[in-house]
């Protein structure tokens, strides 16, 4: 097509900081992925636990309570750093459904419809969308697993005697560190596999796959092979113990076999993770359109 | 009554069997060459032959003494475990629900099923064809890498080997193996059409139904019969234990005849296509929704 008009200029006034405009992805993003009623169903699902959690703070810190149970075995009111393991552990598994329902809304339509190629020609980088996007599936996570984990520290420490709170403030730091990993990993592979499957109805049973069918493999591993190592491929495993060890919980011995593994293979497993859901995301989201025919 | 049942007779012979094999029949073929021969259907492959992947590297690089028979019997459940807990539990289920959730709502999100539905086929025909077609590619899979997984687990050990499965109960586990994996995957495909004919997206659905059979020991025996793999789990020629915090929530239930678990879960899927030809005859597409 000729073009007649040669008057076009460069626009030349003020633009947005780059933070303001993946700051837009980020809030259409959470208005796309909480739009659903499903995503509004799996967060409130996922407050049930933490209800639950709160109760049993109340109870445990209730001089009637106490009381009434004292000469019972008082263990179960304990509030210590196993009760928050099983607070952290029921949130994040919470996050699991919550992610492969949300990350799909967030990616695969952008690809499905062709969108990528008219949104990357915006001023924005291809690292700036995915940034976005990974905002957005980790503020949402976030929702559900730090936010009431550490809103049930600060109520035990309302609650708890004096010196309670820094005597366990290392709870606090293990909730945050915790949490972080399991929902930048699991942020992580959500988009990563998102992107690669055009199907979005399909990415929801990839992404649960693609947590819980490694962790098969893994034991398989482990039990035909003899070595402890095929848990690497064992995410759930794999973050339980890591929690435990952030949250200072000493090690429940679970089955006859050893099969704890170092911290340091863990973290090196995680960021492999990582890597390979970048080098994912690398390869699809680029701004081009393929027609076939 | 009888003069009944004559005309149920003869309206049956009435009917074009012929034509109607014919139409399932090359529709079968159309659609197991898609499950099986696209490089979509790759991950399947994955998902069935991992396990036997694993053994083969056990077989090569790992020693077995032919004499040693506590190792042996150590694979042995460790065999029934992949069997139990990667099978049934994750292989056979996220395969189905890839191959059967796709018959029918991928081609709704592909918009190709409309080109089906106009041709003079009737609709249960197709559904049937798709359902006979997805069973055969996840048999095919599922049951030659449990006969590839079984052959690599008990080949290492020489004539130890051979006396276990010619001589021993090698073979009625290997039958017995082969007969869960038939029963798991008409069981989960059936229930996968099902949900993919009733929801637009049927992935939340099967997610529960995952976790329906995840918790499903510990849940009251009633409970326990509405599940598939609660009917194979009575079909295991070797039981592995439960591990942890599953082991001690684990509710046993009476041991239920093979047979009595065989006709439950075939009961089973009877009803649920049965309810799917019903669900068909009334599936109307608009992709506009969709």
């Amino acid at each position: 097509m000729s073009v007649y008009k040669h008057d076009y200029r460069a626009y030349s006034g003020r633009i947005t900081p780059a933070w303001a405009r993946v700051g837009v992805l980020v809030r259409y993003g959470l208005a796309e992925a909480w739009s659903s009623k499903i995503t509004i169903g799996l967060g409130l699902a996922s407050m049930i636990p933490f209800i639950i959690f709160l109760i049993q703070i109340y109870l445990a810190n209730n001089p009637a309570t106490r009381l009434l149970v004292s000469r019972n075995n008082l263990r179960f009111l304990d509030v210590d750093a196993e009760y928050f393991l099983r607070a952290l552990e029921a949130q994040c598994w919470f996050a699991l459904p919550l992610m492969s329902w949300v990350a799909p809304r967030l990616i695969t339509y952008d690809l499905a419809d062709s969108a990528l190629p008219i949104l990357l020609s915006h001023p924005i980088s291809r690292f700036g969308y995915v940034l976005g996007k990974f905002v957005a599936a980790f503020a949402s996570l976030a929702s559900v697993t730090v936010l009431p984990c550490l809103v049930l520290f600060v109520y035990q420490c309302y609650c708890a005697p004096p010196g309670w709170t820094m005597a366990n403030l290392s709870i606090a730091f293990g909730i945050v560190a915790g949490t972080t990993i399991w929902i930048t990993l699991l942020s992580m592979v959500g988009l990563a596999f998102s992107s690669w499957v055009k199907w979005r109805t399909l990415a929801t049973g990839v992404i649960f796959a693609a947590v819980l069918v490694p962790a098969g493999v893994g034991g398989i591993v482990t039990a035909v092979l003899r070595t402890r190592w095929g848990m690497l491929l064992n995410l759930p495993f794999m973050m339980t113990q890591l929690w435990q060890r952030l949250l200072g919980v000493p090690e429940m011995v679970r089955t006859a076999r050893d099969w704890s593994l170092p911290s340091a293979a863990i973290l090196v497993m995680l960021i492999a993770s990582c890597l390979v859901c970048a080098a994912m995301l690398n390869a699809r989201i680029r701004g081009r359109e393929v027609v076939r025919g | 009554m009888a003069a009944n049942a004559n005309t149920l007779t003869n309206r049956l012979k009435q009917q074009p069997w012929g034509l109607w094999w014919l139409q399932a029949r090359r529709l079968t073929r159309i659609e197991v060459r898609r499950n099986l021969l696209s490089w979509r259907a790759s991950w399947i492959y994955f998902l069935a032959f991992v396990p036997a992947a694993i053994l083969l590297i056990h077989a090569v690089f790992d020693r077995f003494d032919s004499r040693n028979r506590l190792d042996m019997s150590d694979d042995t459940m460790v065999l029934a475990g992949i069997v139990q807990f990667y099978y049934i539990r994750l292989g056979v289920f996220f395969g189905c629900l890839g191959i059967y959730a796709r018959l029918i709502r991928g081609e709704m999100v592909e918009r190709s099923l409309h080109y089906y539905l106009l041709s003079p086929v009737r609709r249960e025909i197709l559904l049937l064809a798709k359902f006979a077609a997805g069973s055969f590619s996840a048999i095919l899979l599922f049951g030659s890498s449990i006969i590839a997984a079984f052959a690599l687990t008990y080949l290492p050990y020489g004539t130890a080997g051979h006396d276990f499965v010619f001589n021993g109960p090698g073979l009625a586990q290997l039958e017995a193996y082969l007969a869960i994996a038939v029963l798991a995957c008409l069981g989960y495909g059936a229930v996968f059409l099902l949900l993919s004919m009733i929801f637009r997206n049927p992935m939340p659905a099967a997610m529960l139904v995952l976790g329906w059979e995840a918790i499903n020991p510990v849940l009251p025996s009633i409970l326990q019969k509405i599940s598939v793999a609660s009917y194979l789990r009575h079909l295991m020629p070797v039981s592995v234990p439960g591990d942890g915090i599953f082991a001690l929530l684990t509710v046993e239930t009476e041991p239920v005849p093979a047979w009595a678990a065989v006709f439950g879960l075939l009961v089973l899927i009877a009803v649920v296509l049965a309810y799917s030809c019903y669900r068909i005859r009334r599936l109307e597409i608009r992709y506009t929704t969709d």
